[in-house]
């Protein structure tokens, strides 16, 4: 197979990708128990204290499915959703903060929740890794074990406990830290920046913790698996130094799992938001996908699920785009 | 040298220590701390704080009804009155129809921009909320209500309603929490035309003594800065504001919340779970609840929380099921198990108040007392506080936390349903269901019975633990409970579409106030009922009331003053229906778990110093603002 032909028969497969998760995206709010015309009309006969008429209410709802593109049937909404999302890119006004618009609301949340996950996300890949390479590299030695041991120590707590008592740690028996965060806003200047990352440090943290134990632990049982290899022995009887097989022999070949690890979870840094969000009062996107779903707020979810959609699928690309330049055994033809 | 060094040094530790001592917290919002006061946001972070045009959805709690906004009238929570506010006195009444009336405003008041309120922003406020009725999300009420209006001068104008209008004064003033009138500045809003109705209004000019000096673009918090000219604002006239700042802010889950609050971070919680409270207040004696003694929290909510029951739906169409039902209940055991006997029962179908107490349950308490099943079975215990105090004295709590003499019925309530399982058996028995060889009840034809129950999840902590404990009661006294949570989103679903529901927590229909049972109970109507079958969204009546005698009242009620005594016979008669064939259980008054932290500012309402409610989610929050006062705490 040429170049051209490998990329296009990526390329195909991530739009098809893209435009099955996008159908799925339009059909599953339709699916959940909620109708957010009913439910923004119950609202506001319940503040009418039950003073509006049937027929008011009538017209109210002719004129919230006007506003909110739910008109027609679901295939004539179906058509003019694909047309919005993929010609215009624009997802509308919210449901439950109409008149906002859906991007405005993901523009201001998104680099809040891309700033803190994805550096957290990169660090615990790098810093996991590295320690899992020792440890599996020299895994007959006792200090290999100890580090192993940090791994198998992090990596079962489950998030919310471990963030709690990071929390309690380091905010409120020695308060380093904010308990709950205040951000600066207006012009940014660099006490703001300073301020930024200071009150971000206690969520990062975390992250890292959270997500450190398991690139332990699957680099390490890696990197074990590639010393037994034939070609690092081999290496080994050639007299290269352990540096040199470590990290040209052993870490290439274990590398490439991980790679396509990181490239996942970075697409799925979307969904992995809102708990970190709560803990710590932080701001992004997690807390707008949050009050979409329980609102039924269709247009908001759109948003941040084609987000999320895209980018899942474009990492998957990445992936198989840059994998051959990774590894020598996989080539264009 | 040495006492030279030491001289030097004593100086130093001097400068610090008396530095330190005239050091001023500062808050991270930039404020003086002893001059802030920090408040908990009621619904947590906001995403759409820049949203604050009234007329739409906006960022409703970051303290605009509170601080910002002003009404017409406005409402003394401690007593249930109205009272003027941006009008010069009480309504006048132009017609004996009550559907015209005269409105003269307050001269001297002033917008947060410096330009003049008059009744040209009244005038335009109505006409734009009449003019895009369909557009504007939260104009409905003013909408539905006004028919037409005229300005007289500058200060004066008059209005005609669509209907008779004996509520006028807190229809378009304050009820309860807040005015569904919220008056927008001409000068501001008209020269924006028809983008009136997506304009965000950021940074809102207001008319209340504070004006927004900063949000947080992400909804974590709001800073209100008090204005200079605070006296001639839309409330100027009700005292002077003794905070120079209020900062709304979410401090996070109820865990980060409960440390912060330990820490003097904030001054005021919103619902706090009980556990919590006690954790607080244990680790830091300046943290203290609503009362000294049980049941420590507010019981003051213009709601109730009851068990709502699809009348429609067989078997809950029969009162002998929906009465075996509250018998089987056991309250005490419910109200220990899920609030650690923090609440107030109440067995009509409304909150008992100091408010509504003297109107509704001192009256009705003899009725109760007599009021018989078919069988002769009198089901009401007027010993239900008694016992439960005995209950929790017994249980180890110590005496000092528990009321006595008058004050364990004004703690726990007049009285509930008596506890009889067996009572509960022979009314299912009398309709042919009996317990299967599973323990428990069948339906007639003897096929299971599973009732499903729907309770909030995560979202109302309290609410949902009590729940779990009603499910508990029930299934112990036979009953196959499905208990199902359900999100926030779905809550109004649910209920609004409960033709596929069975049994829920609600308290939609149970806020009354004051002698206006008007607001809940306008909707048993006919008009509302939908048929039994029908799985079409309920916008209104979701208990799905058809008792002909309450439409009746209802309609006749519409012609008379809300504080005629005809009317207030009116609506006992309502509860009494209702609690004759047990239409709802009504369970406890909402409790309302406020606790406060008086390190920097201290005269906060409670129980023995109530003067108003204690909610900073209630426009009534002003009235906390003018009475609390600095510790000096710096």
């Amino acid at each position: 197979m040429g170049v051209f032909a490998y990329v296009a028969k990526r390329f195909g497969l991530y739009l098809a990708v893209l435009f099955i998760g996008l159908t799925i995206t339009f059909l599953l709010p339709r699916f959940l128990p909620i109708n957010p015309v009913d439910g923004y009309i119950g609202q506001i006969q319940s503040r009418a204290n039950g003073t509006l008429t049937p027929e008011a209410i009538a017209e109210m709802r002719v004129n919230l499915e006007q506003l909110y593109g739910l008109e027609g049937d679901i295939f004539t909404q179906y058509l003019a959703y694909l047309k919005r999302v993929v010609i215009d890119f624009d997802f509308g006004p919210s449901f439950t903060y109409y008149p906002a618009e859906v991007s405005t609301m993901i523009t201001t949340a998104l680099p809040w929740t891309l700033g803190l996950l994805l550096t957290a996300t990169i660090i615990a890949w790098l810093l996991g890794n590295m320690v899992g390479l020792v440890a599996g590299y020299f895994h007959k030695k006792r200090a290999a074990s100890i580090l192993e041991f940090v791994g198998i120590l992090l990596y079962p707590i489950p998030y919310y406990i471990l963030a709690v008592s990071v929390l309690l740690l380091l905010a409120y028996i020695f308060p380093i830290f904010p308990l709950s965060p205040t951000f600066p806003v207006g012009e940014m200047t660099w006490p703001k920046v300073g301020m930024i990352i200071y009150n971000s440090l206690l969520p990062a943290i975390t992250l890292v913790l959270a997500g450190f134990g398991w690139n332990i632990l699957s680099m390490k049982a890696l990197a074990v698996a590639t010393t037994e290899e034939p070609y690092v022995t081999y290496a080994r009887l050639k007299g290269t130094s352990n540096w040199t097989r470590m990290t040209r022999y052993v870490f290439r070949n274990a590398l490439l799992p991980q790679v396509t690890a990181l490239a996942l979870s970075l697409g799925m840094i979307f969904n992995g938001a809102l708990l970190t969000e709560i803990i710590f009062s932080y701001p992004g996107i997690g807390l707008i996908m949050r009050t979409a779903a329980t609102g039924g707020d269709y247009n908001v979810l759109y948003g941040a699920i084609t987000l999320s959609i895209l980018a899942v699928a474009t990492a998957g690309l990445v992936i198989d785009l840059i994998y051959p330049l990774l590894d020598p055994r996989i080539r264009h033809k | 040298m040495v006492r030279l060094g030491r001289t030097l040094a004593a100086s130093v530790l001097g400068a610090l220590m008396s530095t330190t001592a005239f050091a001023q917290t500062m808050t991270d919002v930039g404020t003086p701390r002893s001059e802030t006061l920090i408040v908990q946001t009621f619904d947590g972070r906001a995403a759409n704080p820049s949203a604050q045009n009234p007329m739409n959805s906006y960022a409703i709690w970051r303290g605009f009804r509170e601080l910002g906004w002003s009404w017409l009238w406005e409402m003394d929570t401690a007593t249930g009155q109205s009272y003027p506010e941006l009008a010069a006195g009480p309504v006048e009444v132009l017609n004996d129809e009550q559907t015209k009336f005269r409105v003269t405003l307050r001269e001297g008041v002033y917008w947060s921009d410096g330009v003049e309120f008059t009744a040209d922003d009244v005038i335009y406020s109505l006409e734009t909320y009449l003019k895009y009725r369909s557009q504007l999300g939260r104009v409905a009420v003013v909408a539905n209500f006004v028919k037409s209006w005229t300005k007289v001068d500058d200060y004066t104008f008059e209005v005609e309603t669509n209907r008779p209008s004996y509520d006028f004064q807190t229809v378009m003033g304050v009820y309860t929490w807040g005015s569904q009138f919220v008056i927008v500045p001409k000068h501001i809003f008209e020269p924006l035309g028809d983008e009136v109705v997506t304009f965000q209004n950021t940074n809102a000019v207001t008319l209340g003594p504070y004006k927004i000096k900063e949000f947080d673009p992400n909804g974590s918090w709001q800073l209100w800065e008090l204005r200079e000219d605070w006296e001639r604002s839309g409330w100027g006239n009700l005292g002077e504001p003794k905070p120079k700042f209020v900062l709304y802010k979410d401090f996070g889950a109820e865990e980060t919340r409960a440390l912060a609050f330990v820490q003097n971070q904030y001054d005021v919680d919103t619902f706090m779970s009980p556990d919590s409270i006690d954790a607080a207040k244990a680790r830091n004696p300046n943290v203290e609840s609503f009362s000294p003694t049980f049941p420590y929290h507010d019981m003051n909510d213009a709601c109730s929380y009851g068990v709502y029951i699809n009348l429609q739906r067989e078997p809950y169409d029969k009162p002998e099921v929906r009465w075996a039902l509250a018998l089987a209940l056991n309250m005490q055991q419910v109200g220990i198990s899920s609030m650690s006997g923090q609440f107030k029962a109440g067995a009509l179908p409304l909150a008992d108040t100091p408010i509504t107490n003297p109107l509704y349950y001192a009256p009705l308490q003899s009725w109760l007392e007599e009021l018989t099943l078919e069988d002769g079975y009198k089901p009401y215990n007027t010993n239900f506080a008694t016992e439960l105090n005995d209950a929790l004295a017994s249980q180890g709590v110590d005496a000092t936390q528990l009321p006595t003499g008058d004050a364990i019925e004004q703690g726990f309530g007049m009285g509930w349903w008596k506890h009889d399982p067996a009572q509960a058996a022979k009314l299912l028995e009398s309709v042919g269901m009996t317990k299967g060889a599973d323990g428990f009840f069948t339906r007639e034809d003897g096929s299971p019975w599973v009732i499903e129950f729907v309770i909030p999840g995560d979202w109302n902590k309290v609410i949902q633990r009590i729940g779990f404990s009603i499910a508990d009661s029930w299934r112990q006294a036979g009953f196959n409970i499905n208990t199902r949570q359900v999100d926030n989103g779905e809550w109004t679903t649910v209920q609004n579409t409960n033709s596929r529901n069975e049994l829920m927590i609600n308290w939609a229909q149970s806020c009354t106030y004051n002698s206006n049972w008007q607001n809940s109970w306008r909707q048993f109507a006919e008009s509302y009922v939908l048929p039994p079958d029908s799985t079409d969204a309920l916008v209104g009546n979701f208990m799905r009331v058809t008792d002909q005698r309450i439409f009746d009242i209802v309609t006749d009620s519409a012609q008379l003053p809300t504080d005629d005594p005809q009317f207030l016979e009116n609506g006992r008669s309502i509860a009494k229906y209702l609690v004759e064939d047990m239409q709802m259980i009504n369970l406890m008054n909402i409790p309302t778990t406020i606790p406060t932290n008086k390190t920097y500012w201290t005269n906060f309402p409670k129980q023995d110093n109530f003067y108003a409610a204690p909610y900073t989610w209630w426009s009534s929050f002003k009235q906390t603002v003018v009475n609390i006062e600095p510790t000096g705490q710096q």
